[in-house]
This record gives structure tokens, C-alpha cells and sequence, in this order.
């Protein structure tokens, strides 16, 4: 196939706003899968992108196309829509010439419209701009047409309407991809340079590297080396994904296909570095995308501490394809050996728990999450810690600052008042309001990243009927009047439920776990109580009574089987809790500082 | 094992349904009853292997909502068992239908228990229960069975409903008390599924308060001069219930009719609740087949509910093994939790109503 009949492209968009649909349409149109064989949302692999109806991974498709006459080669690269996975997205995009950026007609802009926006245009992608969900009674695309003039400097003209749902324009809107979007630059003579923006581990093949060859090419045989690590494999196979995998002889400049070469050992890979030839090496990698450092940072331990090896080798096998994901190892005096993990934000964190619970059937532990702070001790030394144990004592504290985020909550104007006031709440420091028409808003605030981590998401829908949307970047660091605060149990503290708060607000959160725990813990044999303390002050104590009652009252003929049953139940109940000191303590407790009301 | 001795028959009809009842149960319907008595007839003709029964246990429902004609039908039905001369036949009976003809009948049949389900006094509670009793009117028909020879005696007490005090139980048990009846049995209030009160999403009360009645009940009873031989059963001494022994003893035991349950051949099982299937010979639902371990953690989880416990020369002769080596005993009866005593192992008394958490760590 000419290099001129190729085309790179992502489809880019808020969140719910209609773009794995439209993927399914284009899928249709270029006769990938036949409409029985359809299913919703084919490019949403995971289970968990399917029943959350989100795109979490990256996945690449070949596409054949014919226009005017003329056959091309559409590859087309899924991107996420969650703030979580902009680092996806960036990924993504590193491989495309062209971006379609999807917009719902009905919902106009949303926050990560733009800022999956901004990305493409960093990249310097050609970009589409797109109405969606045309067929909607309550579309309205004049008024969606005019923001994405306003706001985005779009011309009326480039603007495309669609419905991924009936399946009206996608066909003109493939013409466009082809008209629109340059075929990728060819660079066969240079040494090989290939981009890698994702891989995943095939339990037959190995590590599976995800590439967008930029010059060069690579075939089956051919000795390859990883630029950052300097490791050197054998070629196994090339190709590239059309539903499933198609192995060709060679991938060249243009090309954006796998390459296996049996590589068991994870760490050799880094997602974003340059492969090349070890006999015809490149001498300068390309240029890698902006690394994703991440911002939340939780203890993760599995439930049962004998299945300590199998969490270490399932959170290596989700990091081979989610290079946003730190892990190193952790000790808890009351969890025993686990892993402090990074993650981008509370789904990414959410989305690996879950992915740890269904795909590799492991019962974890996880500690209330933490951003980075930097403190300044008495000897000018800064230092950085991730986990509230990790806090020196507070004699040798000279100051502490926090992350703040710089946020764009873009709401209908009504909604104003309620943002403003959650804010506020959270410690947040008002900047400006920018008008996207002339009833939608985009509210700008400084807020402490740590005030994010805990329920600002709910707390935002909640209070905005769901209207509104939310993106940040980190702004910076800032002083705070920080203190950590323990929880004991039972006179002991229970190192993972430590956590630090704002001084001003460490009454009311302290108060507020130990009635959370109170509640979540169930009746033992003894009285427990729980306190919440700074330094060796006690702020806030509850107490769980003693139990009283686990007896069935009544045994009789009918009730002999159930009653073993439900003794079985029991036991099965107890196994999921953890011992701390002599107190069985639920997993959800360790979550409990999470959520500060109710 | 031992030949089967006990029988438990089930009569599913009642004239009123109470708001707590999870079992087996319709309104009382002449049509359904005849039908229902043919098919019991043909599953004890199909089931019993002529074992000689020396308990057997009519409960419901509500036996005594059957007509004169119905009851003639019932004991013909249970003459094709083989009874023993020294036989224990206890009979449920509502308040309401307690009658001299009922007891003639009852007495004829060789009936020479009944228990009765008063649960209460309290109009408050009654009507929680949506139930009626009476003082007098029982005082006085437990005294005219007495007096036909009907001694032995049961009646149910049910304790911590909704709204219920402390105050509200002592004066129930001060009337139970006054009946002078050799057997009482206590039942805290579970919610169950498919019940009125867990259909009105009514949640059960304070575990302190809970615990205090059940403190209350077994230290007036005890009092009183009755032995609390199992978590919820109070007898005057040699009168505890043969038939209910059998299940705590772990023995078999055939459950006959809608919804019943028996333990026969090794296999507990649970019969249907549907009517159609049961006229239609379909009779048991469930089944669990027991092995040797199987059988073992049932002899615990039931004989610990005993407050005489477990015998380990028993148990031993019953499977051959040592409770001892088959089951952390020695742990728990160091930290406390069981007490080992004249060759028996038994629930530390003060333990006994957090005996789960006991029976967890052991089976």
C-alpha cells in the first residue's frame, strides 16, 4: 500500500459523548464486522469498559476504506475520555496525524473536550470537529455549532454533523479523514524508529508491543533494541490488529502495527520509548510524550498475606500496559507486606482494584489515598512523601505544602452558587468564571489535589443534577497548615487509616471516622474503642459495644441445614476481615476515611 | 446408626396468619385440606419402612384448625405407623381452638403432650404479632387439661419485638409463669424473608436489650425451678421434649408433609412448599447427603445447643473418632469459650448466646 493512502487518526471526546458508537458505526461502514456479529462498543475489549460504558485502554484497528475509487488504510487509534487517562490519550494521539473531535449536540462542550483538545493540538494533529447525536429531540446544533466557533475558533463550515446512533454522516465524515488528514510522513531509508505507545502482556506471545514506525522498517528475525533500556530481543512477529491479530512479513515507515519478541520480563519495556535496530541503530530515540507522573497514591495488600507474590505479579502484568501505574513495595504494622501504589486519579485507582478483584480473583486491602506533599524540615532538606506514614514528627517540620489543581468545571450558569460553595469547601481559591454562552459556564478555582481525592466527583454531580463536568491540571504547590491524624484501635494505632488533614478541619474529620468506623465495624467479643488523635492528643472516641447476640433462637427440624448454612456464611464473612491486634476489622473500613459524611 | 424412632408431620393450614411466620403455611380451605391429607397418607405409605416411632410431633400451620372430620382422617393416617408403647405424641394447638371435645379426641388418639403457641400476653405485642391470647381464658383451659390427664405441657413465649421493654417481658413472664406448665420455650423475634414484618421492613431491637431479655428469661426460669436444657427450652426436670431432643441429639428422624424437614438414611432433606407438586408425589425439594465430616459438624453445631453439651464417649462410639483430635476443643475451652466437665463439653453458659462465634472457630 502507497504511504498515501494511509491515514493515523483518534476519535477524541468528553466523556458519554458518543464516541464508541461512532467507532462502531465506522467499524460497520468498513465492513470489519458484519451487523449480526455486532456487538455495542467493539473496541471496548475489557469487560469493565463494556459495563461502565468507558473507554479505558487504548485499542488500534485496521480499517479498509475506499474513496473515490481509491483503496486507503485507516487506522484508527480508541483513546479514553476520563481526566484519569489524559496520559492515555497523549499516548494515543503520539501515533496519529489527525484527530476527529467528537462533540454531543445536545451537551455542547465539556471539560475534557477541551482539554483532550489542547492535547491534539500540542501534537499538532489535524483536527475534525464533529456534532454528534444529530437524531437527539433535544440536539441543538446551532447553539452547539456556535460554541465550538466561540470557543474553539472552529469555521462553520469544517463542522460535520453525525449520528453515530443511526449511522447519518459518518460516510462523509470518513471522505474527510481521507481529504483532511495527512498521510504519515515516510522515512524508509533511515535506521528503524519505532514508537512504542502501549503493549500488553499475551500469555502466548509475550510482552506485545503496541508501534508506530516512524522510519525504517522491522521484520520477523530482525535483532531489535529498546533505547532506554538498552535490551535486545529477537523478532518473533509483526502485524497488525484488525479485530484480531493479522501477521505480516515486514512493518515499515507509516506503519502503525505489534511487533512480539518473546519478552517475559516486563520491566525491559517502557511504554513511550524508541525501538531500533541493534546492527542499524538510530542514533537519537524520538522525542517521547510528556510522562504521566501520578497524583494518588494508596497501600495495596491483599486480604489473605500469603498472596503477597500473587498481587506483586498481577500489578506488574497491569503495569505493562499502563506505564501511569507506580508500585513499590510497602509494610504495614497492620496489613503486613503490600505495595504503595500510584495512580492518576480515584477511577484509575477504582478501575486497577476492581481489574485486581475480577481478572486476577484477589481480595485486596486498600488505605485511604494520598497525594505527594513536600516538606521542609529543620535542616533546610526537602523531602517528598506519598503515604501519611512517611510524615516526620512534627518537631522536625519547618512547613508543608500540598498540590493544588487548577480546575475548569464547565456547568450550566444556574449551578453556579452550588460550585462555588463546594469549593469553597474544599479549601478552594476562586479564580475566574469564563462564559462558553450564554448559559454555561466554565468555573476556574485553585483546590488542594488532596480535597479531590476524597468525594469530590459525587459531591459535584450531586450538587449540579449531573450537568456538570470537571478537568484539572496541577498548578502547583502551595503552603498549608497540615497536620497527620491517627486512628487507634482498641488503644493501638492502626498505621494504614492514618491521614493528614488541615488543621482546621481535623475535628471534624476525626469525628466523622471514628462514627464511620463505628459503624462499619462489627460487634466483637470485647469492647472496642476507636479514637482519632493528633500527636498524643485525643480528638474524637467512639466505642463498639461488646457483641451480645449471634445465636439462631430457635433450631428446629427445617431450620438444621440452614442453620449450618448460614454458619458457613459467617465463616466466609469473617475470612474477608482483617485481623488488627485482637479486632476483626472489614475491608471497607480502610476505605472509611474516603467519605467524610453520612 | 439407630433405626428411625422420631416423626415429624406438618399440617400447613392456618385460620389466621401471623405476622413473624416464615414457615410452611396457607389459609385454612376444607377443599385443600382433604386433598392435602390423601397425598400425606401417600407419602408416609411411600416413605415409612415400619421403624417402631416412639416420638412423633404434629405441628403446623396449625393442627387444631382441622374439623372433627378431618382430625379422624389425621390419626387414621397415623395409625399405618408402627408406635411404641411408651410413646411421646405432642400435638400443637392454638388457644382459640382448645375445646373438651379437641383434648377427648386428642387423649383417644394417644395425644399426651400439647404445646400452644400463646407467645404472649401483651396486647401491645399481640398485636405486633397479630395474634390473640387471653389470660384467663388459657389459665382455664390449660386447667381442664390437666384435669382430663393432658399434663405435659408446652407453651411458646416470644420476646424482643419492636417496642418491646424490659418491664413488658418480666410481666409476660410473671403469667407464663402463673399457667404452671412444665415446658416453656422462648423465642427472640428474627425477622425472616417472605415474612409480614420483613415485608413491613421492621428491624430488630437493640443487641444490648436483646441480650438483657435472654438474661432475664433463663434467671426467672431457672428460679422458678425449671432447667434451661437447650438456648431456648425451659422443663420442669424429666420433661424436656423427646421429639426436639432428636435434633439437637443429631438423630434421625422422618419430616412428613408440605415443607417438612427429616433427616432419614444419611440424607437431610427439605420437603416442597408447593401444594400442586406434593398432591403430585413430588415430595422433597432439597437433599443433602451427609459424609462421615458432614455428619460430625452436625453433632457439634446441634449438641452444643444443648447446655449438657456434647458426651465424648458418645460421640466417640457414634463415628470413632476423638472430638478432641478431629476439632480444636482443647483451644477453646483454655480461652474459655466451651467447658469440659464430667466427660461432656458444653458452651461456657455465659457464652451461650454468642454461640456462632463459638461454632465458627470450631467447624
Amino acid at each position: 500500500m502507497e504511504n498515501s493512502h494511509i491515514r493515523n487518526f483518534s476519535i477524541i471526546a468528553h466523556i458519554d459523548h458518543g464516541k464508541s458508537t461512532l467507532a462502531d458505526r465506522i467499524l460497520e461502514i468498513c465492513h470489519l464486522v458484519d451487523k449480526r456479529q455486532m456487538q455495542d462498543q467493539m473496541l471496548d475489549s475489557m469487560e469493565l469498559e463494556r459495563e461502565r460504558g468507558i473507554t479505558i485502554k487504548l485499542n488500534t484497528v485496521k480499517l479498509n476504506y475506499n474513496f473515490e475509487g481509491q483503496d486507503y488504510i485507516l487506522n484508527l487509534i480508541d483513546t479514553p475520555g476520563h481526566v484519569d487517562f489524559s496520559y492515555e490519550v497523549s499516548r494515543s494521539l503520539a501515533a496519529c496525524e489527525g484527530a476527529i473531535l467528537v462533540v454531543d449536540a445536545s451537551q455542547g462542550i465539556e471539560a475534557q473536550t477541551l482539554a483532550n483538545l489542547y492535547l491534539a493540538m500540542e501534537d499538532d494533529l489535524t483536527i475534525i470537529p464533529v456534532l454528534n447525536k444529530i437524531d437527539l429531540p433535544n440536539a441543538d446544533v446551532p447553539k452547539v455549532k456556535k460554541e465550538l466557533m466561540d470557543v474553539l475558533g472552529f469555521k462553520e463550515e469544517e463542522i460535520l454533523l453525525v449520528s453515530g446512533k443511526t449511522g447519518e454522516g459518518v460516510k462523509e465524515l470518513l471522505d474527510e479523514v481521507v481529504r483532511k488528514i495527512n498521510p504519515p510522513r515516510i522515512d524508509k531509508t533511515s535506521p528503524l524508529k519505532a514508537l512504542i505507545f502501549d503493549s500488553y502482556f499475551d500469555p502466548y506471545k509475550g510482552v506485545v508491543l503496541l508501534v508506530k514506525i516512524v522510519s525504517g522498517k522491522v521484520k520477523v528475525k530482525d535483532q531489535i533494541k529498546m533505547m532506554a533500556t538498552s535490551s535486545v530481543f529477537e523478532v518473533t512477529e509483526v502485524g497488525v490488529h484488525t479485530m484480531t491479530y493479522q501477521s505480516l512479513d515486514t512493518l515499515e515507515s507509516g506503519m502503525v502495527g505489534y511487533i512480539c519478541a518473546s519478552i517475559k520480563d516486563i520491566s525491559k519495556v517502557e511504554v513511550g520509548d524508541t525501538i531500533t535496530l541493534e546492527n542499524n541503530p538510530a542514533s537519537e530515540p524520538l522525542k517521547g510524550y510528556k510522562k504521566m507522573k501520578p497524583m494518588v497514591f494508596s497501600g495495596i495488600f491483599p486480604t489473605e498475606s500469603s498472596r503477597y507474590d500473587e498481587l506483586k505479579e498481577a500489578l506488574e502484568k497491569l503495569k505493562l500496559n499502563d506505564a501511569s501505574l507506580t508500585i513499590e513495595p510497602e509494610t504495614s504494622v497492620a496489613l503486613g507486606f503490600g505495595f504503595r501504589t500510584g495512580f492518576l486519579g480515584l477511577l484509575h485507582m477504582d478501575i486497577i482494584l476492581t481489574r485486581l478483584e475480577r481478572e486476577f480473583n484477589l481480595d485486596t486491602i486498600a488505605t485511604s489515598p494520598s497525594v505527594i506533599y513536600r516538606v521542609t524540615l529543620t535542616g533546610g532538606d526537602v523531602i517528598e512523601i506519598d503515604s501519611p506514614n512517611k510524615m516526620p514528627d512534627k518537631t522536625k517540620i519547618v512547613k508543608i505544602e500540598e498540590p493544588y489543581i487548577y480546575t475548569s468545571i464547565i456547568a450550566p450558569a444556574e449551578f453556579i452558587g452550588p460550585i462555588m460553595t463546594l469549593c469553597q469547601n474544599k479549601r478552594g481559591i476562586y479564580k475566574t468564571t469564563d462564559y462558553i454562552n450564554e448559559n454555561r459556564v466554565n468555573i476556574h478555582y485553585e483546590i488542594p489535589l488532596g480535597e479531590i481525592v476524597y468525594d469530590f466527583y459525587d459531591k459535584l454531580k450531586s450538587s449540579t443534577k449531573g450537568y456538570a463536568s470537571f478537568d484539572y491540571e496541577v498548578s502547583g504547590y502551595k503552603e498549608s497548615k497540615l497536620v497527620k491524624m491517627d486512628i487507634l484501635l482498641n488503644g493501638e494505632v492502626v498505621d494504614a487509616l492514618s491521614v493528614i488533614v488541615h488543621e482546621t478541619e481535623s475535628y471534624n474529620k476525626g469525628r466523622a471516622i471514628v462514627q464511620k468506623l463505628r459503624k462499619l465495624i462489627p460487634r466483637q467479643n470485647f469492647e472496642v474503642p476507636i479514637q482519632a488523635s493528633i500527636g498524643s492528643k485525643v480528638i474524637a472516641r467512639e466505642n463498639i459495644s461488646a457483641m451480645r447476640k449471634n445465636v439462631l433462637a430457635k433450631c428446629y427440624g427445617g431450620d438444621v441445614s440452614r442453620k449450618r448454612k448460614l454458619l458457613e456464611k459467617q465463616k466466609e464473612g469473617k475470612k474477608r476481615m482483617k485481623m488488627i491486634g485482637s479486632v476483626e476489622v472489614p475491608q471497607e473500613a480502610f476505605l472509611a476515611v474516603l467519605s467524610e459524611d453520612e | 446408626m439407630d433405626e428411625i424412632k422420631a416423626v415429624y408431620i406438618h399440617i400447613p393450614f392456618c385460620k389466621q396468619i401471623c405476622s413473624y411466620c416464615d414457615f410452611c403455611k396457607f389459609y385454612y380451605d376444607q377443599k385443600w385440606v382433604r386433598e392435602y391429607l390423601m397425598a400425606l397418607e401417600k407419602e408416609i405409605k411411600d416413605r415409612y419402612m415400619d421403624e417402631k416411632i416412639s416420638k412423633i410431633y404434629i405441628g403446623g400451620g396449625t393442627p387444631s384448625a382441622l374439623n372433627n372430620e378431618e382430625l379422624d382422617y389425621l390419626f387414621a393416617i397415623i395409625k399405618l405407623l408402627n408406635l411404641d408403647d411408651n410413646i411421646e405424641f405432642t400435638f400443637e394447638c392454638n388457644l382459640s381452638d382448645i375445646t373438651e371435645d379437641l383434648i377427648d379426641k386428642l387423649i383417644a388418639n394417644r395425644v399426651n403432650r400439647i404445646s400452644i403457641g400463646i407467645e404472649s400476653f401483651d396486647p401491645e405485642k399481640l398485636e405486633f404479632l397479630e395474634r390473640n391470647a387471653d389470660f384467663e381464658d388459657a389459665q382455664r383451659k390449660i386447667e381442664m387439661c390437666k384435669a382430663k390427664g393432658l399434663t405435659n405441657i408446652n407453651v411458646d413465649l416470644m420476646y424482643a419485638l419492636q417496642n418491646e421493654t424490659l418491664k413488658m417481658l418480666k410481666k409476660d413472664l410473671k403469667l407464663f409463669l402463673k399457667l404452671d406448665v412444665p415446658h416453656i420455650s422462648t423465642y427472640s423475634l428474627m425477622i425472616e424473608p417472605n415474612t409480614k414484618l420483613y415485608n413491613k421492613k421492621i428491624e430488630a431491637i437493640d443487641e444490648d436489650l436483646d441480650a438483657k431479655m435472654y438474661e432475664t428469661i433463663c434467671k426467672t426460669l431457672e428460679n422458678e425451678g425449671y432447667e434451661h436444657y437447650e438456648v431456648s427450652n425451659f422443663a420442669k426436670p424429666g420433661l424436656a421434649s423427646k421429639h426436639n431432643l432428636t435434633y439437637w441429639d443429631n438423630e434421625e428422624y422422618y419430616g412428613f408433609g408440605l415443607g417438612a424437614s427429616g433427616y432419614a438414611f444419611r440424607v437431610r432433606y427439605t420437603n416442597t412448599r408447593s401444594l400442586t407438586k406434593y398432591i403430585t408425589g413430588n415430595y422433597v425439594m432439597e437433599k443433602e447427603m451427609l459424609g462421615e465430616k458432614e455428619m460430625m459438624d452436625y453433632e457439634i453445631i446441634l449438641g452444643l445447643r444443648k447446655t449438657k453439651g456434647i458426651n465424648l464417649k458418645h460421640f466417640y462410639e457414634k463415628f470413632n473418632v476423638n472430638l478432641q483430635n478431629q476439632y480444636p476443643v482443647d483451644d477453646l475451652v483454655k480461652s474459655g469459650d466451651l467447658i469440659y466437665k464430667d466427660g461432656n463439653i458444653f458452651i461456657n453458659p455465659d457464652k451461650l448466646y454468642i454461640m456462632n462465634e463459638i461454632l465458627i472457630k470450631l467447624v
